[in-house]
């Protein structure tokens, strides 16, 4: 019985590498709003604004005094 | 109980028959451009033929492209063609790309992946270079610019080889 419960946990690992995402199956992936930060440029005014206001609270950057006037 | 457990084992261990260097190349179901019906390797015997999997969402794919063009159209009298298989799940993104960048080589379309599949596709762009035998000789993966010379001696190296018989 352990070598049946061995033998369907085998399979069920290697059913595993079935769901990999074949290279010619990627144009879902390669779209734009796919991308972790769409759009680089919004991110980065964001990421300025955040260290501005943040800073004083660290962990994120040195930029501004927490004033949020830059 | 033996045999079910067996049979998924095997099932999923078993890896896909691949078409390598040294193997016939077989037709798939690709639909040629412009009505042209399924794609047919055997019409091409006697020719060397490159088999270029690509896609529109795909950079170095576009990328290769003008050299292809041009490499193409140099070699065309001697026999040489490429067929470049677009990949693209959306029917017409193929076409709407190559009504802006066209090109002079034939082109086909398998929305369905089925000979990405045939051909065990590992990177895009894919390219299975084909002798006038119809036996894949060489397989291209990606494409850099120092790639072209390669290409282009492989290429004519295959050019230069007479058929027997």
């Amino acid at each position: 019985m352990i070598f049946y419960r061995f033998l369907v946990f085998i399979c069920l690992l290697v059913s595993c590498s079935a769901c990999s995402v074949a290279p010619w199956e990627r144009g879902n992936l390669a779209k734009q709003q796919m991308l972790i930060t769409p759009n680089p440029a919004h991110a980065a005014l964001r990421a300025h604004v955040f260290d501005s206001k943040e800073a004083s609270s660290g962990g994120i950057g040195g930029a501004g005094g927490g004033c949020g006037c830059n | 109980m033996h045999i079910l457990l067996l049979q998924l084992l095997i099932f999923f261990t078993s890896a896909v028959s691949a078409l390598e260097e040294n193997a016939l190349a077989v037709s798939c179901p690709a639909m040629m451009k412009e009505g042209g019906g399924q794609l047919d390797l055997q019409k091409f015997r006697g020719k060397v033929v490159y088999l270029d999997f690509w896609a529109t969402w795909c950079p170095p794919c576009k990328k290769s492209m003008p050299f292809l063009n041009n490499l193409r159209n140099e070699l065309v009298d001697q026999g040489f063609e490429i067929i470049a298989i677009s990949v693209d799940e959306e029917p017409d993104a193929a076409y709407l790309f190559l009504k802006e960048y066209p090109v002079d080589y034939r082109v086909a379309t398998d929305t369905t992946g089925q000979c990405p599949k045939i051909y065990d596709v590992k990177a895009m762009p894919s390219a299975y270079l084909i002798d006038r035998k119809g036996v894949i000789r060489y397989i291209h993966l990606g494409f850099r610019e120092g790639d072209k010379d390669e290409i282009r001696r492989k290429v004519i190296k295959l050019l230069s080889e007479k058929i027997e018989g």
